[in-house]
């Protein structure tokens, strides 16, 4: 019996590997990762007034892709699947709970509204699409601030923030503690949004897709969201600025300069940030450096600092609000 | 020249015949030889299951005449259907299934599958606890007959209950299913009774063991010639569609012989889940059957070893899983059909409209869901925590207009109504039975799934994996 589940471990950690840039469904999807490299080359040429040999030092320099910040990426990004893959399977499932909220909606409201009599049919999907898609936002906007603000959380968030060098790979730099929050965050969001949806409409929801995602975040990521983890600042006019989080707004997310820390949490909508106060447009004469702070620790990329570290960190930190006599 | 002439001819048709008998090269649970040792009569095979097959039209025929009720009490028809369940009488009449169209059935005659068969005999002895009254499975039969003679048509309209649906899915479960899978698959598969080296019977061209599997097959339902049909077409056969009878007629004689070419009761619910495309229900019962009847042909007439007799009891243990799984899924059918109906019932009462017919399809189906409820539960096997929420979650009548439902029999066998529920919790009942089955049963076939878009919902968005993605 073990037998059998370790290779499907095995098989299944394969394919998540493989998976990491064939899937659609993942930010670093190749294609994601192409339509990104020619919206920074068109920015810098038509914008910045770079040459092609410019260009080319600039998105595929040697000193950003393959820094000791973007090696440890990779190997976090490998030894994250091999952990995660192990444990998520122990989660309660999103349909699992997807079914008990749309029970307790049952227990306490009754039958179902009849189909149609709250909106017309067409317009389920795009409701349901919409919906998600704002709680999916508003929700990791709302963990990735507790994770700044919240010294347990903090410990191990650093590690995304102690990336010196960005590229779209980056985002899976993250330590695997964080990975089971948003694992949890995403079960939470979706359970909510099925149960829910599927109480008031029944078998009229429907996910709007495009090459089988959410057409939402499809859209984000053929315009650029892989940008946001690279050193090339594309930044919005301020009034979008507002309403959309652009490139160069997430980069000064990773400054290292303190009027920049703990500000734009969001991840596609700037909006929960203005309303927060945490919102800051984007400045673009300042040249950006990355990190948690300027200062550069010694054995900062190592594994054992980035895996090991913050469970100290997080241990010191409760001990801290002990009172003090 | 001539008689060359006759011999390829001959020759010819024989291959030819072969050919159309050889069922495309699929096994049939068929023509295994005899291996009693010193048997000295002119049988050419071992096989046989008429009591079964005679107990399948009892069934059938009980169930026809369940439906033929005038309101008023008819002792006449009661005991006509006492005949059939616990009457051994010759010369009964196989009332159902019946000659359709071109669907020609051999017979006609209880007697010429078997003599002296009834279904009372057979039932479950321990208590339904299903049931109100505390009674036997026989009990509980002849309990719903008695109601069926006096009921309109076989429907308690008082009651929400259907008869000939909750009689048809009982017995098949009290009868068949246990009989099956708690005896013959069970304890008759020891080594201390109906041993292999002797005949089941003195004078008997069958073994112990060889009669004890067919019995079980037999209680099955299914056709010999299973294997060479898809679900899709073993299920027109049980409906005795006009062009099902070439796929009937195995032995091409132009008629569908009851004994071994029609699908009867839960091999029909097998076809029916396994025409989903996402089951393989009728096909791995039949094979285990086989492929169990065969382990038996090659001891050749000795006792069974250990090793034989713990593969043999593998493959029982396949068919009774297999089995149960059916059941469970016709349980999770009826509960998505009844679900729907209380939905209707809703909207008919909206709207002001005929509520009769929607009452009618509902208890009907709940019929369906409790008869198959309560053969779930008479395998002999307590399922414990599962079997008391599943009679809790379904009850013991649907809930009517008015949130009542039948709460128990007084003792003079009177149903007694109260309030248990209302209308719309009966109907997250339903799902939570739905939710049930998947549970316990892990039933795949789902169909009448209400929760469907769900599942699909949430292939859309992806299986539940880590999301490691920082922003």
């Amino acid at each position: 019996m073990t037998d059998l589940l370790f290779s499907d471990y095995l098989n299944n950690l394969f394919t998540s590997v493989y998976e990491t840039v064939l899937n659609p469904r993942k930010r670093v999807f190749y294609g994601y990762i192409l339509l990104a490299l020619m919206l920074a080359a068109c920015w810098l040429k038509w914008h910045k007034g770079q040459t092609a040999r410019q260009i080319r030092q600039r998105l595929f320099s040697r000193s950003i892709w393959w820094s000791e910040s973007a090696r440890a990426d990779y190997k976090i990004l490998l030894i994250n699947k091999t952990i995660l893959l192990a444990i998520v399977p122990l989660f309660i499932t999103k349909i699992a709970l997807a079914t008990l909220i749309f029970q307790q909606y049952y227990s306490v409201f009754g039958f179902p509204p009849s189909s149609g009599s709250i909106l017309p049919g067409w317009a389920v999907p795009i409701c349901f699409t919409l919906f998600l898609f704002v709680l999916d936002d508003f929700a990791r906007y709302f963990l990735h601030m507790l994770m700044h603000r919240w010294p347990v959380l903090w410990a191990f968030h650093k590690v995304h923030h102690s990336a010196r060098t960005m590229t779209p790979f980056t985002v899976l730099r993250t330590h695997p503690m964080e990975g089971l929050l948003f694992t949890l965050r995403s079960i939470l969001v979706q359970a909510i949004s099925i149960g829910t949806f599927l109480y008031l409409f029944g078998n009229q929801v429907d996910l709007i897709t495009v090459l089988g995602v959410n057409v939402v975040v499809f859209i984000f990521n053929v315009t650029g969201s892989n940008l946001r983890h690279s050193h090339i600042a594309i930044y919005y006019w301020p009034w979008l600025e507002k309403i959309l989080i652009s490139p160069a707004q997430h980069q000064i997310h990773h400054s290292t300069l303190p009027r920049h820390f703990d500000k734009n949490f969001g991840a596609i909508l700037a909006i929960w940030d203005r309303i927060g106060g945490s919102l800051h447009l984007s400045e673009r004469d300042t040249e950006l450096k990355f990190g948690v702070s300027h200062k550069v620790i010694e054995d900062e990329q190592h594994l054992k600092t980035l895996y090991l570290k913050p469970f100290g960190d997080a241990w010191r930190s409760i001990r801290r609000t002990r009172p003090t006599r | 020249m001539k008689l060359k002439k006759i011999v390829s001819a001959v020759a010819l048709a024989s291959l030819a015949t072969f050919g159309m008998t050889a069922q495309a090269g699929e096994k049939a649970y068929a023509d295994f030889p005899v291996t009693v040792k010193d048997y000295k009569g002119n049988a050419e095979h071992s096989v046989s299951y008429g009591g079964q097959m005679a107990r399948h039209v009892l069934h059938t025929s009980l169930k026809k005449l369940a439906g033929q009720g005038n309101g008023q009490a008819n002792p006449e028809l009661k005991a006509k259907m006492m005949a059939y369940f616990e009457g051994k009488d010759a010369g009964r009449d196989i009332i159902s299934p019946a000659t359709k169209g071109a669907f020609v059935i051999e017979q006609t005659k209880v007697d010429a599958l078997s003599k002296k068969k009834n279904l009372a005999g057979k039932s479950y002895k321990g208590a339904v606890t299903s049931w109100p009254g505390n009674m036997t499975g026989a009990e509980v039969l002849a309990f719903m007959i008695d109601k069926a003679s006096s009921a309109d048509k076989g429907y308690d309209k008082v009651n929400g209950l259907d008869y000939a649906q909750l009689i048809s899915k009982f017995a098949m479960g009290a009868v068949f299913y246990n009989q099956a899978v708690d005896n013959y698959l069970d304890e008759k598969l020891e080594a201390d009774t109906k041993p292999n080296d002797k005949a089941y019977k003195e004078g008997k061209p069958y073994t112990g063991k060889e009669h004890v599997w067919d019995e079980a097959f037999g209680y099955f339902g299914t056709p010999a010639h299973t294997l060479s049909l898809t679900p899709k077409q073993a299920y027109s056969i049980a409906k005795a569609k006009e062009d099902a009878l070439a796929l009937a007629d195995a032995d091409k004689d132009g008629k569908v012989s009851l004994y071994d070419e029609m699908v009867f009761a839960h091999a029909y619910y097998a076809a029916g889940a396994d025409k989903s495309g996402k089951t393989n229900y009728l096909h791995t019962i039949t094979k285990a059957f086989i492929d169990g009847r065969q382990l038996i042909t090659d001891a050749k007439g000795e006792k069974l070893s250990d090793a034989e007799r713990t593969k043999l009891k593998g493959y029982a243990a396949v068919i009774a899983e297999n089995w149960e799984k059916v059941i469970a899924e016709a349980v999770f059918k009826y509960a998505g059909s009844t679900y729907k109906d209380i939905e209707a019932l809703n909207a008919a009462l909206e709207n002001k409209g005929d509520v009769s017919k929607v009452l009618r399809k509902y208890a009907k189906h709940w019929g369906e869901l409790k008869g198959f409820a309560m053969a779930l539960q008479v395998s002999g096997k307590d399922l414990g925590a599962t079997g008391v929420q599943l009679n809790r979650l379904i009850g013991f009548s649907p809930v009517l207009l008015g949130n009542t439902q039948v709460t128990g029999i007084d003792a003079d066998g009177n149903y007694v109504q109260g309030n248990t529920v209302t209308l719309d919790e009966y109907a997250l009942n339903m799902l939570k039975v739905q939710q049930l089955m998947v549970d316990q049963f892990k039933v795949e076939a789902r169909s009448k799934d209400v929760l469907a878009s769900m599942n699909d919902l949430v292939k859309k968005l992806g299986e539940q994996a880590a999301e490691a993605e920082n922003d």
